[in-house]
């Protein structure tokens, strides 16, 4: 088991990578925070891993609010005492809206529910990282963050604006034993696509890679416990692309 | 049955890190080197820690004599499931002016020119087997550069694109190609031609993470590359640097 007693914190962890994320690290010993808006759905998962034999705690957190991620960080430290690895995993796509019809709302709440999020709970976690001179942080970015996507410009910023924050954290606490790195995912067989697709469109696109594998929420989940793993002890500030070689960066 | 690797420059530093770690995950490893001298020492340590070696003396830039090697290993385990290319590195540093035609061929050759043979011939097998894992590498200097070492950063970059384009080519019968790049790695090649001390003053305040890399951590990456949790992971770079290089 990679992450024996190890607390990992995983936003988003309700559905899709999230929760595969969160299943994969309690598999390896890991004791789980599940934490999504979706306060019920985090409570199933949790109740999933402790079916698995792994503590869990659900918490229900809006992590675009600093109330709410302060809560989250206090219900970890009151159940578990202390944090070893931040998944931050929470994240919206929506809406669908080219430049110029985007509102300053949409742009407002895109920026701070994957962006924002980034920071809010990285504050909120890295001191009692530092105080143990250990911790592993990884961040959902995607590869639209690389190559932009038409109508998605608030999206591509977002995630693009992830790898930028990952860096430079990851310059900050390098010296306190802390990593930050990214992830990319491709597109994944979640509900997200789903939500503007057809079924047909959806399985039509997640077969069109070079590679003909389409990409699981487990596939993400692998490489996150990787990075979580101490076998990534040495890597920080990277983004690494996951995506069925759609994409090479 | 278990997996069959191989690997080139596995007598070194990183290529022997790389070996240890995929022996002890129960994989049999292929040691090939220039010097059949050190594949013969790492291939005695796996043996002693209980592992399944073998080793061979290469020189990977000679085509008949990756052909002859590749065929032979193919033929001896009945498959090739993972290729490692390690194989290469530059002794000069030195402004482009002051390098020969002679020395530019030779850095080019034993690191992209070396990665290609290997490929081609290896590909092949992997592509008949619809299933393999190629994993190539570069270097930090194939992405930022580096002043008196062009040929060197030249060919690293060009292992990156070959990957990549590689990648696309194999894709199609599950052969995946990914490179590992290290950066500043305490190789016994490195310290030997410069102290811990000269090291730590030159790198370490530079490396968010504190250190140079040891081998070990080198191939903690190669190995996750080659196990089932990395199944989608096709033609990307890995930077395993500490931080010192953030692509």
């Amino acid at each position: 088991m990679r992450l024996k007693d190890k607390v990992a914190v995983v936003t988003g962890a309700a559905q899709g990578i999230g929760r595969a994320t969160a299943l994969m690290m309690g598999r390896e010993g890991a004791k789980l925070v599940v934490a999504d808006l979706q306060g019920e759905k985090a409570q199933s998962v949790a109740n999933e891993l402790a079916a698995l034999g792994a503590e869990s705690l659900g918490v229900a957190v809006d992590v675009a609010s600093e109330t709410s991620v302060k809560q989250m960080a206090k219900a970890t430290f009151e159940r578990f005492g202390r944090v070893d690895i931040l998944a931050n995993i929470a994240g919206i796509y929506f809406p669908k809206k080219s430049v110029v019809d985007l509102s300053e709302e949409d742009w407002d709440r895109t920026i701070n529910i994957n962006l924002g999020s980034n920071f809010l709970c990285c504050r909120e976690f890295v001191p009692a990282m530092r105080k143990q001179k250990s911790g592993r942080i990884i961040s959902v970015a995607s590869g639209i963050g690389h190559y932009g996507m038409r109508q998605f410009s608030h999206y591509a910023a977002s995630k693009a604006a992830i790898m930028g924050f990952v860096k430079s954290l990851a310059r900050e606490v390098g010296p306190d034993g802390i990593t930050v790195n990214a992830i990319c995912p491709g597109s994944a067989n979640t509900s997200m696509p789903r939500q503007h697709r057809s079924e047909e469109e959806v399985l039509e696109r997640l077969q069109a890679t070079p590679l003909p594998h389409v990409l699981e929420p487990e596939d993400i989940a692998g490489s996150i416990t990787f990075l979580a793993s101490d076998a990534a002890k040495f890597i920080t500030g990277q983004s690494y692309n996951i995506n069925s070689g759609t994409y090479m960066f | 049955m278990s997996q069959v690797a191989l690997i080139t420059g596995g007598g070194g530093g990183i290529g022997g890190a790389v070996a240890q770690r995929m022996a002890a995950a129960g994989i049999i490893v292929v040691i090939a080197d220039y010097e059949g001298g050190t594949a013969e020492r790492v291939k005695g340590e796996i043996a002693a820690a209980g592992g399944t070696a073998d080793a061979l003396a290469i020189d990977v830039t000679v085509a008949r004599e990756v052909k002859a090697v590749v065929t032979d290993v193919a033929k001896r385990y009945g498959r090739i499931d993972i290729l490692a290319n390690i194989a290469g590195g530059s002794r000069y540093t030195k402004r482009v002016e002051e390098f020969t035609w002679a020395q530019w061929k030779e850095v080019i050759d034993a690191n992209l020119k070396g990665t290609f043979l290997m490929c081609r011939e290896v590909a092949p097998i992997m592509q008949k087997q619809k299933s393999g894992r190629i994993i190539n590498t570069a270097s930090n200097y194939g992405v930022t550069g580096s002043a008196l070492r062009t040929p060197y950063a030249a060919a690293k970059a060009g292992i990156i694109t070959f990957t990549k384009s590689l990648a696309l080519e194999l894709a199609p019968d599950l052969v995946l190609a990914n490179t590992v790049a290290p950066g500043p790695t305490d190789t016994p090649r490195v310290m030997e031609k410069e102290s811990p001390e000269a090291r730590k003053q030159r790198w370490w305040s530079q490396i968010p993470l504190g250190r140079t890399a040891l081998p070990e951590d080198l191939a903690e990456m190669y190995y996750f590359l080659t196990t089932p949790e990395s199944a989608a992971i096709t033609g990307q770079t890995f930077h395993v640097n500490g931080g010192v290089v953030m692509p």
